[in-house]
């Protein structure tokens, strides 16, 4: 393999999975929090992807574009907690059909593809790019070219994950979801507004797939049906990371995005395959993951 | 002749008018909703068919036809079922689609037993009217592409001017089934293809598969994969610029839209409508005018449009009754087509609108699809 080529598979897969990170990083927080995974996140996604190639081919600046998706998907995810996740946890806690979060997060994530078909149409779209002026600004690097979104993805992932890192190990609020997680009564017992913890983590959960959705709308293709592969790989990645730790999941997911572009490049026949058999050989290995614990715990 | 028998004429041939004209009814299957691939295409041959109805209603037709449109959604077993209800329950006399060449083979044997015609498209399998040709008489016939006609075209051109080829292909049902017919073709031309790749339908990105191509010096790049658009996308990466050819999917407008003029120009696809002929120059303004924005893919409408012409203008001569308008269809001729088909389109032993010498290969210049020379 020429070194060029390497540099190149690097970049496009460290790109890559980084939009994985980002949604493994979703679902981690819903998970801390509610012990739900919200399935539908992929097409939180997905209408970000939407709404901001909307606002760029209308002119909108990227900052101005990028608060309004934020906010836009914000609303979204408080919205799917209050109407798909907290009656169930009201209703059904402790019993089998606790795991109806499956269904309803779904659910609202069908709703938003048939939204997205509606307001854009059935077809494919295309994103113009976030920073670049044109549409091909290619950067090189080690006799290698890329487009500077793919850095930027990067970039970004890692800045979110720093944040991340911040909030659940040293801010208050990483107390508080410690806390929620172990235990609501408890923890509301302690004078902690579970409310408003629950909430915010599916507002951050929102963010991430807005960041995501951004990101990944210049890279790839924009459809109303592009969330379902991102969501998966996501899975793969958070399983991977350990239901625990955002680093393990950064690293999991950059990890992903590089095998999955140098197993393509290997053999491109089967090269969606390797890297979820990779996972599945790493998960026989070390079932709860790379950071994660197999006694109980606490966040 | 006094006034009483005036009258008496005029009701006679209002009865007599009256008596055969006969309300018809069409059912439509296409795969209106699913991948967005899928959808380009159904909702194309679509408008194809309704402006057809539009312009036939607008001619004080004999007969007044009724369609009835259903969406199979890519699925088989829908497809299966709504054709069962089109024969069953709503009692059609012919019925149109789809776009799944996999979804027509399954319903096809339903459709020839029950003795109605079908006019098959945009699915493009080679095989759809071959099976059943030899039954006589086959209810089965097709106005789309037919995928060897278009893998020959471009193939023949291909080994003459270029001397390395590669392919890039889908893993998905239709991906896998191109490259076996490419593989084929190119055996029987003797020449062997410098890389072959692939992706799953549903890929984010195809860095690695351009790189590949590029590194085997393929000059020409045989596209059959849905999400071409990221082929596209990579490829100024890499720095690599082959000629791009591939099945007619490559002349929507779609795919200009996504992959800009400057990247889409001097791709090459298989083409049945050629827009420097007048009449299919024409025939492109009027859809546009009629449907917009939504107009997207000139081809695969004008068969839909030539398909339901050649169905409208049988059932003027034939009415309801399904076995009358299949031998109508079978007999059609002086047909004036907007697409490649010819003014005898079929024959009993030839149920396909286009013939080889109909398919030519197109070529996006400065943003339209023209013949290639």
């Amino acid at each position: 393999m020429k070194t060029a080529d390497l540099v190149q598979l690097l970049i496009s897969g460290i790109a890559m999975g980084s939009i994985y990170t980002l949604m493994g990083k979703g679902l981690l927080i819903t998970f801390l929090t509610t012990r739900a995974l919200n399935f539908g996140q992929g097409d939180f996604l997905m209408i970000a992807s939407f709404l901001s190639m909307t606002l760029l081919l209308a002119g909108t600046p990227v900052v101005v574009a990028v608060v309004v998706v934020l906010a836009v998907l914000v609303v979204l995810g408080v919205g799917l907690e209050r109407l798909a996740i907290r009656p169930l946890a009201n209703m059904t806690a402790g019993s089998a059909s606790s795991l109806a979060w499956i269904l309803t997060t779904m659910g609202f994530g069908m709703l938003l593809q048939n939204t997205a078909q509606l307001v854009w149409g059935k077809s494919r779209f295309y994103s113009p790019p976030l920073f670049a002026d044109e549409q091909k600004k290619v950067v090189e690097l080690m006799g290698a070219r890329f487009y500077l979104e793919e850095l930027i993805v990067a970039l970004v992932a890692m800045v979110v994950v720093g944040v991340l890192y911040w909030f659940l190990f040293r801010a208050r609020w990483g107390k508080e979801v410690a806390a929620v997680s172990f235990d609501k009564g408890t923890a509301s017992l302690l004078g902690i507004d579970v409310r408003r913890v629950v909430a915010t983590s599916y507002a951050i959960m929102a963010v991430l797939a807005a960041v995501s959705g951004i990101l990944a709308g210049p890279l790839t293709t924009v459809q109303a049906h592009m969330g379902l592969l991102f969501i998966l790989k996501g899975f793969a990645v958070v399983c991977i990371g350990g239901f625990v730790n955002p680093v393990g999941i950064l690293i999991a997911g950059i990890g992903f995005g590089i095998v999955e572009a140098m197993s393509n490049y290997v053999d491109s026949a089967f090269g969606d395959l390797y890297p979820f058999i990779i996972a599945l050989l790493f998960l026989i290995v070390r079932p709860s993951g790379l950071f994660g614990e197999f006694k109980a715990d606490v966040r | 002749m006094n006034r009483n028998r005036v009258w008496l004429a005029m009701a006679g041939v209002l009865a007599a008018f009256t008596a055969h004209a006969e309300n018809i009814k069409i059912g439509v299957v296409q795969g209106l909703s699913g991948p967005p691939a899928i959808v380009d295409f159904g909702e194309s041959y679509l408008q194809g068919i309704q402006f057809a109805l539009k312009e036939y209603n607008a001619s004080s037709p004999k007969h007044k036809i009724e369609l009835i449109v259903y969406n199979d959604e890519a699925n088989p077993q829908r497809a299966v079922s709504l054709v069962q209800r089109l024969i069953s329950n709503d009692k059609v006399s012919a019925i149109v689609g789809t776009v799944n060449s996999g979804n027509v083979a399954a319903f096809a044997p339903m459709v020839q037993q029950a003795k109605i015609p079908l006019m098959a498209g945009p699915a493009i399998a080679t095989d759809i009217t071959a099976k059943f040709i030899d039954q006589s008489p086959s209810y089965i016939f097709r106005c789309s592409m037919v995928e060897k006609y278009q893998v020959d075209a471009m193939l023949d051109w291909g080994v003459k001017k270029f001397k390395k080829i590669g392919l890039m292909h889908g893993t998905g049902g239709y991906g896998m089934f191109a490259a076996g017919e490419i593989r084929k073709g190119m055996k029987a031309r003797g020449v062997e293809l410098v890389a072959v790749e692939s992706a799953a339908p549903n890929v984010t990105d195809m860095t690695p598969q351009v790189l590949n191509l590029k590194n085997a010096g393929a000059e020409l790049v045989l596209m059959f994969h849905d999400s071409l658009e990221l082929f596209y996308r990579a490829m100024p990466k890499a720095n690599y610029k082959p000629v791009i050819a591939g099945n007619w999917g490559l002349s929507s407008q779609m795919v200009f839209n996504i992959v800009g003029q400057e990247g889409i120009e001097g791709t090459v696809m298989g083409q049945a409508l050629d827009l420097n002929d007048p009449k299919a120059a024409a025939f492109n303004a009027r859809m546009s005018k009629e449907f917009g924005d939504k107009y997207r893919w000139p081809v695969v409408a004008a068969l839909g449009y030539d398909g339901m012409r050649i169905l409208l203008q049988a059932a003027d001569q034939a009415g309801a009754d399904p076995t009358k308008l299949r031998k109508a269809i079978e007999d059609t001729s002086g047909f004036k087509a907007v697409s490649g088909t010819p003014a005898k389109p079929f024959g009993p032993k030839d149920h396909e609108c286009l013939d080889q010498e109909n398919v030519f290969l197109g070529v996006w210049r400065n943003g339209r699809v023209v013949k290639l020379q």
